[in-house]
């Protein structure tokens, strides 16, 4: 059984070999060539873009006999030993299994010898994001400064877990994602070289399914060949990666549209009767709804060469824009919970029946007990775009025109109704001061206004007491605040005086408070005089609290 | 051994053996709970260390690998299960019972060694990791480098239920093998044929997986979820704390009766909006009664996910349970509490 996967087989053994890292190789090659090496490098990226390889193959760069070069031979004995994973002064270190500060302590102790065959002693550090905050501080020194025949190499997918300081001593390097156009190409590289049969467009698939890394397209190539039994053809890759293709798709959206339960599980089932993934179809539901929002917002930015565009663009028609936005989102939310569900199929239909449950149902044809808050959305939304047309009359005539109470066309408009209430008000005060400050819309100062009382009024000019002890909301401010919606009340200025004094009785806030005290006492009696409360005093010697009965 | 063989599983085995000599170092096989991913992974297992093999693919069950593999101590052989760690504390298996079941760094870093060492058989090595998903995350991490290039003749054969809570560095290293659930009428004969009496009501309890239902339909606490269900499906005259009481003296685990909730309101919910009902058929006529009000309980099944999520943590299981049924009235009712919508 001397079969190896794809992924190690196929391992790149120098820089010409690798795929997609072009600015990362470019850098190092050009270290390489011009002999400005750094002595620690940090190489980060998601799973399978190359860091362990770029890793190894700078370890031969390093020391392969040729010199240090950026081409290593690969065939000299440094460079085979390599390969093979048997040079002396190679230390691959799994940093996740070995994350204590004394794995770091020995192998750090080991630094300070000279290589054994080789130019450079070279550490690389795997998965590095594992070490402990201790083991990260003992290699601090040793980073920064380590002897001139120590070479670093550390690489991890979780660059925010290594710390600042570490981060600060290595050129750090940070590998791309793979695009599916790459991937695809690599993996046709692959396919020729093995000599096994395939079609072009399955690994258009493998290179999508693959997320931007190598290894999982390769790991996917050599489950495809196991499914294929020996030839990789698209419908056996599709039926593999339970990628959906999109009819079904639309079927769901049709049901969804035409809010049709029943039709919806039909259109359920028929994903999984194909053994199709629920994860895979919830992500390409969601795709296909990003999609569809884009064409509603921006028509022009589906590209006429998407196959499905007619579809889009019809469902696009057929959906409200705010219906998409809740589908996307409960699309997304629902592959996120898919892993808490009873099981996937439970977890899929559920996150399709919540999509049909939170339609905006229109009146007369809800199935539904209780409106959702997602259904009253529609219509402050559709307000704002109906009301231009509308104001622009209505803002160049001035504001007495405007209250004319038998101009038509306002009064559908919110704001035009409150308009003559406002101009309605009294043009005088009448000396109900209470009556006048629980209308003004006055803010902090309504604490003037509420401990004031009128001394004296006429049509232009009103007086105000303050009790001594409320001084301190007499200020100038707020006088001045009173006076402005005194002023915007009328419609025309008012003078106002306020004078401090000894006595002041008749105030908005006594009146409330006098008028409080005597609901409370009015209350306290009908609770006194209640024949069951007196029942329960005389049988149970029950007592009231008086401070617990409170008006209604 | 051999012959206990699931009948479901055959093509998911002659898959595997006619792509033999492509068989990949790290294999990741998935399904559902409760199909027989597990015996499938024994039976590569043994396969592999079978020293005799059969032509008909199958491991012959008489050569010493195959003897020792069967007896449990093959020194070849490694199997990696959560179970390993919970057996320390079993006088106090009531509170082992509750933790989350995980397969730490240490169990692990002790495969290092069997895995470099030259196997005592001359043959292949093999490990099998059964759940994977239960390996915490420094126990993954430490599973990295010897998962990508273990040395020649080693094998590791992970068993997930869920495959999504792996790591992706862990997933991208092995190629993924999926077990399909079996067609309801192969498990249903199957079950038949273990006398199980009404074997497509339990298929049903547990979505189609046919050992799942076995232990469903042999489960202790079966009169115990009857009870349970026939208190829920009249929810006017549903009294939560007598029933929380009554479910936290059986012991139940959280989780079950999470599960079983949760799958309940799933049927509620899927037979009010679309006339369908998976779990539980046998109740179709309450089910009817409430449906109507199915459209309330879609926040609740928020509420429920989160409770699954939590159900391994040392939580007070009365209140728990308490707090659930009177979430579920409450939907009922038609006020869903505050968890967010869509």
């Amino acid at each position: 059984m001397a079969y190896q996967v794809l992924a190690r087989k196929w391992r790149p053994k120098n820089f010409a070999q690798l795929v997609g890292q072009e600015h990362v190789i470019r850098a190092i090659a050009n270290a390489f060539t011009s002999e400005r090496l750094h002595h620690a490098y940090l190489l980060t990226g998601t799973r399978g873009v190359g860091k362990t390889t770029i890793a190894r193959i700078m370890a031969k760069a390093l020391n392969c006999e040729t010199g240090i070069t950026a081409e290593p031979c690969g065939v000299c004995s440094a460079c085979t030993q390599i390969d093979s994973g048997r040079f002396v002064d190679l230390l691959e270190i799994d940093a996740a299994s070995n994350t204590g500060i004394d794995n770091i302590r020995e192998v750090l102790d080991n630094a300070q010898y000279a290589p054994t065959t080789g130019r450079f002693k070279v550490y690389i550090i795997d998965e590095v994001h594992m070490l402990s905050k201790s083991a990260f501080n003992a290699m601090l020194k040793t980073l920064e400064e380590p002897p001139g025949h120590v070479k670093f190499i550390l690489a991890t997918t979780d660059p925010q877990k290594v710390p600042i300081t570490v981060l600060s001593r290595c050129l750090q390097f940070s590998l791309r994602q793979m695009t599916p156009q790459q991937v695809a190409g690599h993996l046709h590289h692959v396919l020729t070289q093995e000599g096994i049969p395939f079609e072009p467009n399955s690994l258009n698939l493998l290179g999508h399914a693959a997320h931007g890394s190598m290894r999982d397209a390769l790991s996917l190539l050599d489950q495809a060949i196991a499914y294929g039994a020996g030839s990789v053809e698209e419908a056996g890759v599709r039926a593999m990666l339970g990628a959906v293709d999109q009819s079904y798709l639309f079927d769901i959206l049709a049901a969804l549209i035409a809010k049709d339960g029943a039709q919806l599980m039909v259109a359920a089932d028929s994903i999984a009767s194909r053994g199709l993934s629920y994860e895979a179809a919830l992500h390409e539901l969601a795709h296909l709804l990003h999609l569809v929002a884009v064409a509603q917002q921006v028509p022009g930015a589906i590209a006429d060469d998407l196959p499905a565009r007619d579809n889009i663009l019809s469902v696009a028609q057929a959906l409200s824009p705010e219906d998409t936005q809740l589908y996307y989102q409960i699309a997304l939310h629902g592959r996120r919970d898919l892993p808490l569900a009873p099981d996937e199929y439970a977890g899929f239909t559920m996150t399709l029946l919540r999509m049909l449950a939170f339609a905006p149902a229109q009146p007369g044809q809800v199935t539904l007990s209780q409106p959702t808050p997602v259904a009253a959305n529609p219509a402050p939304v559709a307000r704002p775009t109906a009301q231009p047309p509308q104001a622009t009359p209505v803002q160049v005539p001035p504001a007495a025109e405007a209250a004319a109470p038998d101009a038509p066309a306002e009064t559908n408009l919110p704001w035009a109704q409150e308009a003559p209430a406002e101009t309605s008000a009294p043009r005088d005060f009448d000396g109900n001061w209470r009556g006048l400050v629980s209308q003004l819309k006055l803010g902090a100062a309504g604490m003037l206004a509420q401990h004031a009382e009128v001394s004296a009024y006429d049509a232009d000019s009103i007086s105000l007491r303050v009790a001594a002890e409320h001084r301190a909301v007499a200020t100038r401010d707020y006088q001045e605040k009173l006076k402005d919606a005194l002023a915007a009340h009328f419609g025309k200025p008012v003078a106002l005086k306020v004078e401090i004094s000894e006595a002041v009785a008749d105030t908005p806030a006594a009146q409330n408070q006098r008028e409080r005290a005597a609901r409370q006492l009015e209350a306290e009696d009908s609770i006194q005089n209640d024949p069951t409360v007196q029942a329960l005093v005389r049988d149970f010697g029950a007592t009231v609290v008086p401070d617990s009965i409170k008006p209604l | 051994m051999t012959h206990s063989f699931y009948p479901w599983l055959a093509p998911s085995w002659k898959q595997l053996v006619r792509g033999w000599e492509r068989l990949p170092h790290a294999l990741l096989i998935t399904g559902e709970p409760g199909i027989g991913k597990r015996r499938l992974a024994e039976f590569l297992a043994q396969y592999l260390l079978c020293e005799a093999r059969k032509p008909d693919h199958t491991p012959c069950g008489e050569c010493d690998g195959c003897r020792w593999f069967l007896a449990g101590n093959h020194p070849d052989f490694r199997l990696l299960t959560p179970e390993d760690q919970s057996d320390a504390g079993e006088g106090e298996e009531a509170k082992t019972k509750r933790k989350l079941p995980l397969i730490k760094v240490e169990g692990i870093r002790e495969l290092v060694d069997f895995v470099n060492l030259t196997p005592h058989r001359g043959g292949s090595k093999v490990v099998l990791v059964e759940p994977a998903e239960a390996m915490n995350t420094s126990a993954a991490n430490a599973f990295l480098k010897m998962l990508e290039e273990p040395p020649q003749g080693v094998t590791f054969i992970l068993v997930s239920h869920h495959w999504r809570r792996l790591l992706p560095t862990i997933r991208s290293r092995c190629r993924v093998f999926p077990v399909p659930t079996p067609a309801a009428a192969v498990a249903a004969d199957w079950l038949a044929g273990h006398g199980v009496v009404n074997p497509v009501q339990h298929l049903a309890h547990t979505g189609g997986a046919p050992l799942a239902a076995l232990d469903d339909a042999r489960a202790e606490w079966l009169p115990l979820r009857t009870a349970f269900l026939g208190h829920i499906a009249n929810p006017a005259a549903l009294d939560v704390l007598g029933v929380a009481a009554e479910l936290e003296k059986a012991k139940l685990d959280t989780g079950l009766v999470v599960d079983w909730l949760q799958k309940w309101v799933h049927d509620l919910i899927a037979l009010g909006l679309s006339g369908r009902i998976r779990y539980y058929p046998d109740w179709r006529d309450d089910l009817a009664r409430l449906a109507s009000r199915a459209g309330n309980l879609l926040g609740f099944l928020d509420g429920l996910k989160e409770s699954r999520r939590l159900a391994h943590h040392p939580l007070n299981q009365r209140l728990v349970f308490e707090s659930l049924l009177f979430g579920y009235l409450e939907a009922l009712r038609g006020k869903p509490r505050g968890t967010g919508h869509g």
